[in-house]
């Protein structure tokens, strides 16, 4: 087998707009891997054909050998993939408790008589969320409301949502928009800890991080992926350098 | 408040209520009341709005006071036309939760207007606009008072089953597709699929109610199963307040008193019932439960103050 994750020609058109032209990418599993590109080149809309949300125009995507093209959002995460949004994405009126909770017992929940019992009577599934919240330096968070948390930690409480579901592949959208330098560094050594654990597919603005972190780099401009390769390549790549310094197609 | 002193508040009041007003308002506030905490299952923990709750209440009544009436005993009519509502709330609610807000309000709306001239026209079944009459009570519930007992037992019932189901997963659930639908399919709940769900709990407890209800005068009128009745479910829950369980229980209860008491004196009382409406909708977004927290925080701080 290759790759965890493979996508083969994959597309979607937006009326005449092509967002995601002729993808070929492969995800090796344990690596951490960086799309990068600039706006609007169709990094989001790419995630959103592998997570289920918008079904693309045509290709197709594989996870561990398997077809999932067009599976429907909700089940994504039970294939083994997990999801962070870019903007930020939790339940707000709910604890940080039941937002990880509950993002657990869906993974975790052995069936219909698993719904009579009471939130409160499931103890490892309590156990197990109070140590991802753990995890993530939000302990002392535990029973306040998401909505006053911090951005950035609602960014790190959208991680522990995504490691709740015991993922395989996790799919991180920009984790550090919006986020102040040292809580960028924060969320840099955080994927760091999580690399070994899981694949991570990521996508990324700052280039330091990217750097810094990414085992493999594609690159993609107009929806389309013009380089790859490690870290050292891709800064040295001219195609790159033309894409982020406004050349032309 | 703890949960269990808020039991023990509505045990209290079932309990007393029948010594200071009429049998018959108190056994309807108790139906009413499972009506409202039913309807928060989805106004409150699920974020649906439905504008035919209605038909529900309207279809368990009828179908439970024709069995009563064909000499049908309790334990086969309240049970069969809870089932019925059951099954058909179902079928609605499928075809309902395939839209969401503005879209999902008009077709529940829609549905029970259906339901509604169906009830108006079948006059051969359902007495059409002069209502089903003479619905018999079984002789052992004749009595006001064992009837009254019996209303009380389902009503503690029905309040401890849904508060559980509230307390289970699937209400924590029902919240997160009311916080945010398209995260909670991220996670993996089929939202569609918890949302039927949490209209079919909500409606087969009002049909369940609905039953009760068909005993209650011996007759099911026909404005108990059209819109404006639906209307007044909704205005019951948010009178209560939406973010407490128990809440709608005392909008249930405020409900029926305002409209007997303010009945006695004008006969446009609705009008009345409007504008607390429009004030409760404006300024007591959290119904009588905010308004009960915000006397108790200000008595608390005039204590304190020396």
């Amino acid at each position: 087998m290759a790759g965890l994750l493979e996508c083969h020609a994959l597309s979607k058109n937006f009326d005449a707009v092509a967002a995601v032209v002729d993808v070929n990418l492969e995800v090796t599993e344990g690596s951490v891997h960086s799309i990068i590109g600039p706006n609007g080149a169709g990094k989001t809309t790419f995630f959103n054909l592998i997570s289920g949300e918008v079904p693309p125009t045509a290709g197709r995507v594989y996870f561990k050998g398997r077809d999932i093209t067009g599976l429907p959002s909700h089940q994504i995460p039970h294939v083994g993939i997990a999801r962070c949004f870019q903007r930020t994405n939790i339940f707000p009126k709910l604890t940080v408790f039941e937002n990880v909770w509950v993002a657990m017992f869906s993974r975790s929940n052995s069936g219909a008589l698993d719904f009579i019992k009471r939130v409160s009577d499931f103890g490892e599934i309590g156990d197990k969320t109070r140590e991802i919240i753990s995890e993530l330096g939000l302990e002392e968070k535990l029973t306040e409301r998401a909505e006053t948390l911090s951005h950035g930690q609602q960014r790190a409480l959208e991680v522990a949502i995504a490691l709740a579901g015991a993922p395989t592949l996790i799919l991180l959208d920009e984790p550090t928009q919006g986020l102040a330098p040292e809580a960028t560094q924060q969320m840099t050594q955080l994927i760091q800890r999580l690399a070994g654990r899981y694949t991570i597919l990521l996508i990324e603005h700052k280039m330091h991080v990217v750097m810094a972190i990414s085992h493999w780099i594609s690159v993609m401009h107009f929806g389309q992926i013009i380089a790859e390769g490690g870290p050292d390549e891709i800064r040295q790549n001219e195609a790159v350098q033309k894409a982020y310094l406004g050349g032309r197609r | 408040m703890r949960d269990r002193n808020i039991f023990l508040i509505v045990l209290a009041f079932v309990v007393i209520g029948p010594f200071v007003q009429p049998k018959v308002i108190i056994t309807e506030m108790l139906i009413f009341g499972i009506v409202a905490v039913a309807n928060n299952i989805m106004i409150g923990y699920t974020g649906m709005l439905s504008f035919g709750q209605a038909m529900f209440f309207g279809i368990g009544a009828y179908v439970a006071g024709l069995l009563l009436k064909a000499g049908m005993p309790l334990i086969v009519a309240l049970p069969v036309g809870t089932l019925f509502v059951l099954v058909l709330s179902i079928a609605v609610g499928y075809f309902c939760v395939q839209r969401t807000g503005l879209y999902f309000i008009c077709i529940t709306f829609a549905f029970n207007q259906m339901f509604y001239f169906i009830a108006y026209s079948w006059t051969g079944l359902t007495g059409g606009e002069d209502g089903l009459p003479g619905i018999p009570r079984p002789s052992l519930l004749l009595d006001p008072v064992a009837f009254y007992v019996f209303v009380a037992v389902v009503f503690l019932a029905c309040l401890v089953a849904m508060k559980r189901i509230v307390d289970s997963p699937l209400g924590l659930i029902c919240q997160t597709i009311r916080e945010n639908p398209s995260r909670a399919a991220a996670v993996g709940y089929n939202v569609k699929l918890y949302k039927l769900t949490a209209f079919t709990i909500a409606s087969t407890f009002t049909g369940l109610a609905g039953t009760v209800y068909a005993m209650l005068y011996g007759i099911v009128p026909i404005d108990q199963i059209h819109w404006l009745k639906s209307g007044d479910f909704i205005f019951m829950t948010l009178l209560g307040g939406t973010g407490n369980f128990f809440g709608p229980i005392m909008g249930a209860v405020g409900y029926i008193w305002m409209s007997e008491t303010f009945s006695l004196y004008w006969a446009r009382w609705p009008l009345i019932m409007g504008i607390v409406f429009v004030v409760v909708v404006l300024y007591l977004r959290g119904g009588i439960v905010e308004l009960i927290g915000k006397v108790y925080g200000s008595i608390q701080r005039a204590r304190e103050a020396p």
